[in-house]
């Protein structure tokens, strides 16, 4: 709590919406939390969310429907500690939606730094829905924006009001907007779904009646890339996320996997088998070979791009077991970064560039790592819970998805950086596995 | 629970396959799900059991009397049934292997136009990705060692499943070792 109050006096970032297409209200003044989420001893910002104040008497439902949902997406973010709408004491349907018609005092009372109304109108089937965010100290409105559209689309509005949210209160968006990719189980195959940032919402892309792995987004979310053994080897493919067509990319001779859209191009890097050994090559995204990146005697798999597109963390068993290294594309000089344990595989680089987040076998399972960069610096987030693999960053930097066992058969879960608040995202039925978490939707 | 299932579709298939065919009489074939899970016939016509060869394919192997015929099925469930093993994130052949994969080749020495498809297998632990290419050198290993032999006329191919068909579902070492293998099909 003092903790958080110190950093209001932080940062005050003049901003006048240049940012944001839609309507705002008034002028804002965003604090910024410099450093939110790397502070060890961060403590949640405690915020209130009553129900939205409905202007017309059509779908009252939505009056909690909507507090509800951006109250999740604020507790999911990592940040916020939505307060438990029982001890508000003013009533959201008679109370006001300006700074003056507002008790702050109740709310501080409360414990709460800041207090987000909400209201909206429904008329026949679309909705104005308008969110406005308060300092309970300061007593003022930080932001305000103002939502028009289908009413079907409302989930969408609150979702980009909790990204304004952590925007207005940390500089930078939330993840609210994102989607991530997975193998589900499907009776004798697997098949490739993505579902929305918190699990829910699963989509089917492929259905191919056979076995489908390693879905990988396109930075734009319009393509997955992923292999699928439904044309006997193992093959990577392109599906148009919206239409579900499917283009052929690799398809040489032996086994081809492990596909990852470099950042700012339409080429990929793959691992493929076609010159007698699991080398890295970089193709085009009709599959036409570039350039041979890594090659050798040994095993060299699962690529992941650096975010400006220049590095490439990868593994390789050239060491006599798994391990990951980082190869400068334009130098070709590789370097190992992970030399504690004998199983260290999927690296996943964060959108900062940072950190790699990796799986490694300790205590007898696989458990999510994370490493810098260059190496050195290494964080175990996760133990004592099955086996823990595949990690992959939200766009956000602040979290990490993977796939755990922690619970039964394999699930997607979710945790933040600093190795809390884990969650598990995904309650469907049969497994759920190799997570991939798209970028945000370009603004 | 999946894999259980996943394994039971596989036999079921497989057994559905032969059912099919009809032409393997009495004869137990091996519950190797291989790609007769996902894709049946995925690698060519009659894959999946000799109960699609017609005469011509039985005069390509040099097979003409009944005998024969009994003797090659009779050999061909023998090489189908026997796979090979390897240690844990390895792919080096050890004795054992080696041993069974001269058996292979005495096989194809006396059938050299079968098609044979090596299938590299891992067991549970590890990454899928890793797998898939340990798994290709399990059986990049083993058709080597057969290529290498000189076979004349032999058409071999390799692939990798990777961790996704395990043969037995337990989570121990009993099971993984049974999953650390090489698997050899024949392409009828």
């Amino acid at each position: 709590m003092l903790f958080c109050r110190k950093w209001n006096k932080g940062l005050l970032v003049a901003f006048l919406g240049l940012v944001f297409v839609a309507a705002f209200i008034g002028k804002a003044a965003a604090q910024t939390y410099e450093g939110t989420i790397k502070g060890v001893n961060f403590q949640k910002i405690p915020i209130a969310v009553p129900e939205f104040k409905y202007m017309s008497s059509e779908q009252t439902q939505f009056a909690r429907d909507m507090a509800q949902t951006l109250a999740n997406d604020l507790d999911f973010s990592g940040v916020f500690r939505p307060l438990d709408p029982k001890g508000f004491v003013e009533d959201p349907q008679a109370m006001g939606l300006n700074a003056p018609e507002i008790q702050f005092p109740n709310w501080k009372r409360i414990g709460a730094d800041y207090l987000v109304r909400g209201s909206y109108q429904v008329q026949g089937s679309s909705v104005r829905m308008e969110g406005r965010l308060f300092d309970v100290v300061g007593q003022k409105m930080i932001k305000g924006k103002v939502y028009d559209g289908d009413i079907r689309s409302w989930r969408s509005m609150v979702h980009d009001l909790a990204d304004e949210i952590l925007l207005a209160l940390t500089g930078e968006r939330g993840v609210f907007d994102t989607k991530i990719a997975y193998v589900q189980s499907t009776g004798n195959g697997k098949e490739i779904f993505y579902c929305d940032f918190d699990g829910s919402n699963p989509v089917q892309v492929t259905r191919d009646n056979s076995i489908a792995l390693s879905p990988n987004w396109s930075r734009d979310m319009s393509q997955l890339a992923y292999v699928s053994y439904k044309d006997g080897a193992p093959k990577i493919y392109s599906a148009n996320v919206q239409t579900g067509a499917q283009t052929l990319i690799c398809n040489y001779p032996g086994t081809n996997i492990s596909p990852a859209w470099r950042p700012g191009r339409s080429e990929l890097a793959v691992t493929m088998t076609k010159d007698g050994n699991p080398d890295i090559f970089l193709v085009s995204s009709s599959g036409q070979i570039l350039q041979k990146l890594v090659h050798g005697w040994s095993i060299n798999v699962s690529p992941d791009w650096s975010p400006d597109g220049r590095k490439l963390a990868y593994v390789s068993n050239e060491s006599g077991n798994p391990q990951v290294y980082v190869l400068d594309v334009g130098s070709g000089q590789k370097k190992r970064i992970t030399f504690s344990g004998n199983y260290n595989t999927s690296p996943a680089w964060s959108p900062k560039g940072d950190w790699i987040a990796y799986s490694g076998v300790a205590g007898g399972n696989h458990n999510i790592f994370i490493t810098r960069a260059e190496g050195g610096e290494t964080k175990q987030l996760t133990s004592g819970g099955g086996n823990n693999e595949s990690p992959s960053w939200s766009p956000d930097g602040r979290m990490i998805a993977f796939s755990s066992t922690r619970q039964g058969g394999p699930a997607i879960w979710a945790l933040l950086v600093d190795g809390t608040g884990i969650k598990r995202l995904t309650r469907q039925g049969g497994s759920q596995e190799l997570p991939d978490w798209s970028a945000r939707l370009s603004r | 629970m999946r894999k259980t299932m996943g394994r039971v579709v596989g036999v079921l298939l497989v057994v559905l396959l032969i059912g099919i065919t009809g032409a393997c009489s009495k004869k137990q074939v091996p519950s190797q799900p291989g790609m007769s899970g996902a894709t049946p016939g995925a690698y060519g016509p009659g894959a999946g059991g000799p109960g699609g060869m017609d005469d011509a394919r039985w005069r390509e192997l040099g097979i003409t009397t009944e005998a024969e015929k009994r003797e090659f099925l009779e050999k061909a469930q023998a090489f189908e049934n026997q796979d090979i093993y390897f240690d844990y994130d390895a792919y080096t052949l050890t004795q054992p292997a080696q041993k069974v994969l001269d058996e292979k080749l005495a096989f194809l020495k006396r059938y050299p136009k079968v098609k044979v498809t090596v299938e590299g297998h891992c067991d549970e632990r590890g990454t899928t990705e890793y797998n898939m290419a340990l798994g290709e050198r399990r059986a990049n290993a083993a058709y080597q060692y057969l290529a290498n032999a000189g076979l004349q006329g032999v058409k071999l191919a390799s692939i990798s499943f990777g961790k996704e068909r395990p043969l037995a579902t337990g989570h121990d070492e009993a099971s993984w070792a049974k999953n650390r293998r090489a698997h050899f099909a024949i392409n009828y």
